[in-house]
């Protein structure tokens, strides 16, 4: 009985508190938004790279090397050609060597150029030369480098056969051999998804974990890491369950090693993982990591606590019971650090988190509360930058819908409604709107309490109701009615719809029901 | 409609009839326009009149009849006829830009429109090559061509600034930016170029100049939505240029004109909006470049004039200062002593001096004035922008801000004291100053709430304004007058009240003011001082405090309604209200002379009703008349009714619409004071009442319903026996009442009315018909908010006329409806009764039904006896159910789309809440209990039996509670 008494409140809370909109709704607003403005996001980790290292002992490049004068690339181009389909080693080996310094200029490698030229053909036969490794090294050096430029030259790569070659070169004995075969197959797969899932076709997992060993230098785990982080990206379609669940342990235990660099890209591995759907999150949670994830959330490197925070903030976007877990875990005591972390785009992650979580079921508001982390959302609300105050107020409106009464009115308390107030300004149509939505829930939570009139007073003071009334004369609909129903709800001194007919003579309206009488089922 | 000569001749001949003054050949002309308006052909019909036509004036009449024509049928709606052919539509877009291109400026403002109409509707996908067709023409190096793309590219990108984010919007955006950013970019540095190159040539840099304002509209667009790569890529040429701008003057492109903002203006101030939008929202990308915005515009603003002209200008410039020195991090750009010292000498004093502007409005249109510095109509001024940014710079440098500014206050008020004749400019600055830097939030109705510690109030009122207040000469400057009496309005909450009762008696003085301003600042200043409430919620200043100023106070507000331009002003009546309030019983005195006043004011402006507010407070004030008067001596209302009757008759013959619903609301206040019987000038007024034509209008309907409440109240039986013929009238008000969700609660205080007050045998025959109305009204529509109402009405039917009457007329309407109405509302709907008198009406009216109704006990209705009692016990015990269905969220707002505010509610007439049960029942648990108690003992075993199998452990613990409670058993 309890139980049942239990759901059914619940869902007259909601159907009420969020006014017919679904919680689930309210969480997946970060929805597939594919179209950008913006450039592509510096923090985020890479999707394919260059190796421009020199090896140790070579001479500094010839100015040959670094010109960019198309004549010289091109005549240096047709040597490499005649070196390399000629039949003697030393010659191979030359060409080869000269194709790789030609790609790994730092500035315009030529990688069309030695595609046009016909050389992919070469390179990967070169790849099957067990006999010469330094021919097989600098062949797959070369094709690493054409793989890292745009979708077009991955493609080239690709289709001259080079997947089945560089899998089958993970087992080489030769350490460096091996590993720039991972790096090559890095690049193949984070090209997107349909490359990704053809390497994990042709078994790419079990041959790159098989070189997962404790002995392993660390410089061959970071591309191993890096690797493995781009078969879990991309989504549409996601990697399969089955892949992912081999590759899972693996990364797990690569999240705590003790590189920077290989923890950053095991935890983008597990962002990968977790932005999805429920489900996807579930798997992850299942590993049993969250508490090692929040431990990562307070590291000092930005390179890791952003993927980790990434990957706590798609976890709490999931169900109640996954952002449950990860409350469990900790993560609201890490949390409010990063809300004051001098990096604004670590805020704005911080606060997407305490939003979703400030969608969830009351008590996991109240934890919100109870954790301190009242009072860093309002110090973002007035001092964040945009982005960060954006996300701030989804916070705050997702909270006051969500909210008790008690725990809305504790939120007025910690300065929010002033803070939000202000924003009213923001020169962003939505956040208006958001705005809007959450002083409306104030306003509920105020009626329930009979501190309307205490309510306006506040709102008036600090200056919002004429920011309120101003955005009466708003462009865009939605902002404008919003801003009207407020004004006319709670700030005017002061509602038809027939459904039945009353007939009216000069003097008189004619009482009785009209004849038609029909069977009332109520 | 063919392409020829004949129908373009008359085309022509039909638009010229558009022009005619003379309707009867105006009309018919439109009208056939509209009706060939399907036809092929006649947009390019137009299209071709306008071109081609050698009559200037029918050019511009077939633009603006084809910009109209495209604006009403451009949009396809689905399911709706599409009235432009797909041949025409093609047609129209391969031609228009080019025609707007060639033809004159009235031309192509229309035709510009005309594209952002059809842009709207197909750009991008059903106009793909529009954008290009737009850049090419950028090469042209023709302005007039150029400024004809800008305008339209203007019209066409600006929905960018308030649409929200979506895929398709942003797709949208990304096509435009991959086209359009980079030649504007460049069409930005070549027409910068030129700017230089014909620097002295005065019609080119006009030309140059609206492009260049044009083009930097352009930017905001672009860049509204997010920071767009490319120009993230070209800030350097952007900021740069648009740095430079800034930072320019040409004299040759000063204008003469003091009021309307030239081109440099106009380009500046869109410039200051592009520096704050990349400051709010691009923070990190343009934080290089704003030191550099920050100082320009701070130099803009210390060499920009006082002129009306700059307005704009100023103020965008302001609010960017304002905006970035809030920011925790360009704290340090405004920390050094002497930014902040110049600032505030520089950019804030002069902007908060009284401009002749100021003086002449003061003086010549004293309501616009008041309106803008009383009511904060004043967002785009200078001084409004100046407060902001003193309260902007306090956020972080508060005391250094107050130190400096107390030198200039200081200062100022020496030069003022030297020649104050001259100089009392300097005190009115010097006050304003004070007043902003004080003011830390402020409300209406408490003027400043929160006020800044280092600013000492009650000193400075002591040492500066008191010395106005009480200067003997009432007339002398009125504005440093003004400035004292709204100090005293606006620090009332923070200064000691002693100040305050000091302040009175001047404040009564300076009513006697000419100056409009100044007496209105007096009235307002008094009416809100009496608002102020001390300890224990009483007013602040008492009736007794009052006594001595009384008839001063009640004579100078009646006198300076007599001041020209101040007949009808709404701060005084208010004043009068407010005053009555506050005296109470003192009024009583004055009262026979005030009425006739206050009665001669009402008759004059039911003449031509035009300030609403006025109208209001004079209503209010009549009825405090009457109250307070009566209430001394009840027996008074007579005169009153003869005092009021004569203008109450002109206006309701008249149908003086504004002022119908408050004389209902007066009468009802009036006849509800009258002990005896019903007097006959009401019942002859009663058929009348009934009239359809008065309750078409909302605003009556609440008076009304009031009206006609008092009239059963005081009137029942004088109803019954003498207009026996009127009561299908008034049911059927009842009946168009609950028709309308939104005033069905008004038709059941109506039917509450009748049911309580009507002789029962008056009303016998027309029961069941009630009944069946409100069924058909539960069944077609049924709300929260009816049902609610519902429940009290039958409840209350059942109080009076017995729970087996409401059952046998429920089931004889319908057999099984009494069940089928217990079962289905009352039982699950019950909790949702909100009102202490309607909860207890609901708790009785059940009680009733559990225990009085055989039926219940004896039918196959016994199944929902225990439930009945559960639901009873529910709405003793557990909280309202305040929940709403998610479709009925919205019915107020959106099912009244012609929602008039024409009721306004008079405060002073309000009625005391009734409750029809009174005394009769002071617990309903007990009654409950008793009653129970009384059935148990005609059926001894049965009650017990049917609580303990169905009746959950909680309810019956509550009720057990209920027995102890009244010392009864259940047998």
């Amino acid at each position: 009985v309890n139980n049942n008494k239990n759901s059914n409140d619940n869902i007259t809370y909601r159907s009420f508190k969020n006014k017919g909109k679904e919680p689930t709704k309210m969480r997946d607003r970060r929805i597939a938004e594919c179209v950008e403005l913006r450039k592509a996001h510096k923090v985020e980790s890479i999707m394919k790279r260059r190796n421009i290292s020199s090896v140790g002992d070579e001479e500094p490049l010839s100015p040959e090397d670094n010109t960019d004068n198309k004549q010289v690339i091109s005549e240096t181009i047709q040597e490499i050609v005649a070196n390399v389909n000629g039949e003697c080693p030393e010659k191979q080996r030359q060409g080869c060597q000269a194709a790789r310094k030609l790609l790994s200029r730092e500035r315009n490698p030529p990688l069309k150029e030695i595609i046009e030229a016909g050389l992919l053909t070469r390179f990967v036969e070169f790849l099957g030369r067990n006999d010469d490794p330094t021919l097989q090294f600098e062949a797959a050096w070369s094709l690493t480098n054409v793989a890292s430029g745009t979708s077009w030259h991955t493609q080239q790569v690709v289709e001259h056969g080079a997947v089945p070659a560089f899998i089958a070169l993970l087992a080489s004995p030769m350490l460096n051999i091996s590993e720039q075969a991972v790096w090559a197959l890095g690049n193949i797969a984070g090209d997107g998804p349909s490359y990704r899932d053809g390497l994990i076709d042709c078994g790419v997992i079990p041959a790159l974990l098989a070189r997962l060993t404790p002995d392993a230098p660390v410089g061959y785990l970071r591309n191993l890491t890096w690797t493995l982080s781009n078969l879990c990206r991309n989504k549409n379609p996601f990697p399969r369950f089955s892949a992912v669940q081999q590759m899972l342990p693996s990364i797990i235990q690569l999240l705590h090693h003790s590189d920077k660099s290989i923890l950053s890209d095991a935890c983008w591995a597990i962002s990968y993982l977790t932005d999805g759907p429920n489900e996807r999150i579930d798997v992850v949670i299942k590993t049993g990591i969250l508490p090692r994830l929040v431990e990562l959330l307070g590291f000092e490197e930005l390179t890791v606590v952003t993927p980790a925070l990434r990957s706590i903030g798609n976890i709490v976007s999931g169900s109640d019971l996954q952002t449950q877990a990860a409350i469990d875990a900790g993560v609201l005591s890490a949390l409010p650090q990063l809300m004051r972390h001098p990096k604004s785009s670590v805020q704005k992650e911080a606060a997407w988190a305490v939003s979703n979580i400030a969608a969830g079921p009351c008590q996991q508001i109240q934890q919100l509360i109870t954790c301190g982390l009242l009072a860093p959302l309002v110090d973002l609300l007035r001092n964040g930058d945009f982005k960060t105050q954006r996300e701030a107020v989804w916070a705050v409106t997702n909270y006051t819908s969500g909210g008790t009464v008690d725990q809305v009115v504790h939120l007025v308390k910690c300065g929010a409604l002033e803070a939000i107030l202000n924003l009213l300004q923001a020169k962003d149509t939505k956040t208006v709107l958001v705005i809007l939505d959450a002083i409306n829930n104030i306003f509920l939570a105020a009626e329930k309490l009979g501190e309307v009139d205490k309510l306006c007073l506040l709102v008036e003071e600090v200056g919002g109701l004429d920011r309120i009334e101003f955005l009466q004369n708003h462009e865009n609909n939605a902002v404008y009615r919003a801003a009207q129903a407020l004004i006319e709800k709670y700030f005017s001194e002061d509602g038809d719809d027939q459904c039945l007919t009353t007939e009216a003579t000069d003097s008189n309206f004619v009482f009785g029901p009209s004849d038609l009488q029909k069977r009332f089922v109520f | 409609m063919e392409l020829n000569d004949r129908n373009l001749q008359t085309l022509t001949e039909y638009l010229q009839k558009t022009l005619s003054p003379d309707p009867a050949v105006r009309r018919p002309a439109e009208k056939f326009l509209e009706s060939v308006e399907g036809n092929q052909n006649y947009p390019i019909l137009l299209l071709t009149v306008l071109e081609k036509s050698q009559d200037e004036v029918i050019r511009v009449c077939a633009a603006v009849t084809f910009k109209n024509y495209i604006k009403r049928n451009w949009r396809v709606v689905e399911d709706e006829l599409n009235k432009i052919s797909d041949p025409d539509r093609t047609a129209i877009k391969a031609n228009i830009v080019n025609l707007m291109l060639s033809s004159p400026e009235q031309i192509q403002k229309q035709l510009s429109d005309a594209i952002s109409i059809i842009g709207r509707e197909d750009f991008p996908q059903k106009w793909p090559d529009l954008l290009t067709e737009m850049v090419t023409r950028f090469q042209s190096g023709d302005f007039h061509v150029i400024n004809g793309i800008l305008r339209t590219a203007h019209s066409l990108f600006k929905r960018y600034r308030h649409e929200f984010k979506s895929n398709e919007l942003w797709s949208e955006i990304k096509l435009v930016l991959d086209t359009f950013a980079q030649p504007l970019t460049e069409l930005f540095k070549a027409t910068i170029d030129l700017c230089q190159t014909h620097a002295t040539d005065i019609n080119a840099l006009k030309v140059l100049f609206s492009s260049l304002a044009l083009i930097s509209k352009l930017f905001y667009s672009l860049n509204f939505q997010d920071l767009p790569e490319f120009f993230e890529d070209n800030m350097e040429t952007w900021m740069t240029n648009f740095h430079n701008l800034l930072t320019l003057d040409n004299k040759l492109l000063q204008t003469d004109d003091e009021e309307e903002a030239g081109l440099l203006e106009l380009l500046k101030s869109q410039i200051c909006d592009n520096a704050a939008l990349y400051a709010q929202k691009y923070d990190e990308e343009f934080q290089p470049y704003l030191p550099r915005f920050v100082t320009a515009i701070w130099n803009l603003l210390v060499t920009t004039g006082q002129e009306v002209k700059y307005d704009l200008l100023v103020s965008n410039a302001i609010q960017f200062l304002a905006s970035v020195c809030e920011r925790p991090h360009y704290k340090h750009l405004f920390e050094d002593q002497n930014v902040l010292t110049s600032i505030c000498e520089k950019v804030i004093v002069p902007n908060m001096e009284f401009r002749s502007a100021d003086e002449e409005a003061f003086e010549d249109n004293s309501e616009e004035y008041i309106i803008r510095d009383l009511e904060g109509s004043d967002i785009d001024t200078r001084r409004r922008a100046a407060c902001d940014l003193v309260r902007g710079l306090c956020k972080f440098f508060e005391g250094p801000v107050t130190g400096i500014f107390s030198g200039y206050v200081n200062s100022m008020l020496t030069e003022y004291a030297k020649n104050p004749g001259v100089n009392w400019k300097h005190k009115d600055a010097a006050i304003y100053l004070v007043t902003s830097l004080a003011s830390k939030a402020q409300t209406q109705k408490h003027g400043i709430t929160q006020a800044n510690e280092l600013v000492n109030l009650s000193e400075f009122f002591v040492n500066h304004i008191l010395v106005d207040l009480k200067s003997p000469n009432v007339n002398e400057f009125p504005v440093l007058k003004a400035d004292a009496i709204k100090y005293v309005m606006t620090f009332r909450s923070q200064l000691p009240k002693e100040q305050l009762l000091e302040s009175v008696p001047l404040l009564v003085a300076h009513l006697q003011a000419e100056s409009i301003v100044q007496h209105t600042y007096a009235a307002h200043a008094l009416e809100r001082l009496f608002t102020m409430r001390g300890a224990n919620n009483a007013t602040l200043i008492t009736p007794t405090e009052m006594a001595p100023f009384t008839e001063q106070l009640l004579n100078n507000l009646f006198k300076s309604l007599a001041v020209p331009g101040s007949s009808e002003n709404e701060y005084i009546m208010k004043a009068i209200m407010r005053s009555f309030s506050l005296l109470q019983e003192a009024i009583v005195p004055y009262i026979p002379t005030l009425i006739g006043q206050l009665t001669h004011k009402l008759l004059l402006v039911s003449k031509n009703p035009s300030k609403p507010h006025f109208n209001h407070y004079l209503f209010e004030s009549l009825c405090l008349s009457i109250r307070i008067t009566c209430k001394a001596d009840p027996d008074t209302v007579d005169s009153f009714e003869e005092a009021l009757f004569p203008v109450f008759t002109e206006i309701l013959q008249n149908d003086v619409q504004e002022f119908v619903p408050y004389v209902f609301q007066v009468m009802s206040l009036l006849l509800e004071i009258h002990t005896s019987s019903i007097p006959s000038s009401y019942m002859a007024l009663f058929p009348h009442l009934l009239q359809p034509a008065l309750w078409e209008r909302t605003g009556n309907i609440p008076p009304l319903v009031r009206l006609l409440q008092a009239y059963l109240e005081k009137g029942a039986a004088a109803i019954a026996s003498t207009a026996a013929d009127k009561i299908p009238g008034l049911l059927g008000v009842f009946q168009k009442l609950i028709a309308s969700k939104a005033n069905d609660h008004q038709g059941f205080y109506l039917l509450n009315s009748i049911v309580e007050h009507m002789p029962p045998d008056s009303i016998t025959q027309y029961r069941k018909q009630i009944f069946i109305l409100l069924f058909q009204r539960l069944q077609s529509s049924k709300t929260t908010k009816f049902v609610k109402s519902f429940l009290v009405f039958i409840n209350l039917y059942c109080v009076k006329y017995g729970a087996i009457a409401l059952q046998e007329i429920f089931d004889d309407i319908q057999p099984k409806m009494f069940g089928m109405v217990v079962e289905k509302i009352i039982i699950p709907e019950v909790q949702k009764v909100s009102g202490q008198v309607e909860k207890k009406i609901c708790a009785v009216g059940i009680t009733k039904i559990l225990t009085e109704c055989p039926a219940l006990m004896d039918t196959e209705y016994t199944k929902l006896w225990t439930p009945l009692l559960q639901a009873l016990i529910g709405l003793f015990e557990l909280p309202e159910d305040d929940s709403i269905p998610d479709d009925e969220h919205f019915i107020d707002i959106e099912d009244t789309p012609g929602y008039q505010t024409a009721f306004s509610q008079l405060a002073f007439a309000g009625k005391k809440e009734h409750d029809p049960i009174g005394d009769a029942v002071s617990n309903p648990k007990i009654l409950l209990a008793q009653s129970l108690h009384k059935l148990s003992t005609a059926c001894p075993g049965r009650v017990p039996s049917m609580l303990s199998t169905s009746l959950p452990a909680e309810a019956l613990q509550f009720l057990q509670g209920y027995l102890q409670a009244a010392t009864v058993q259940l047998l």
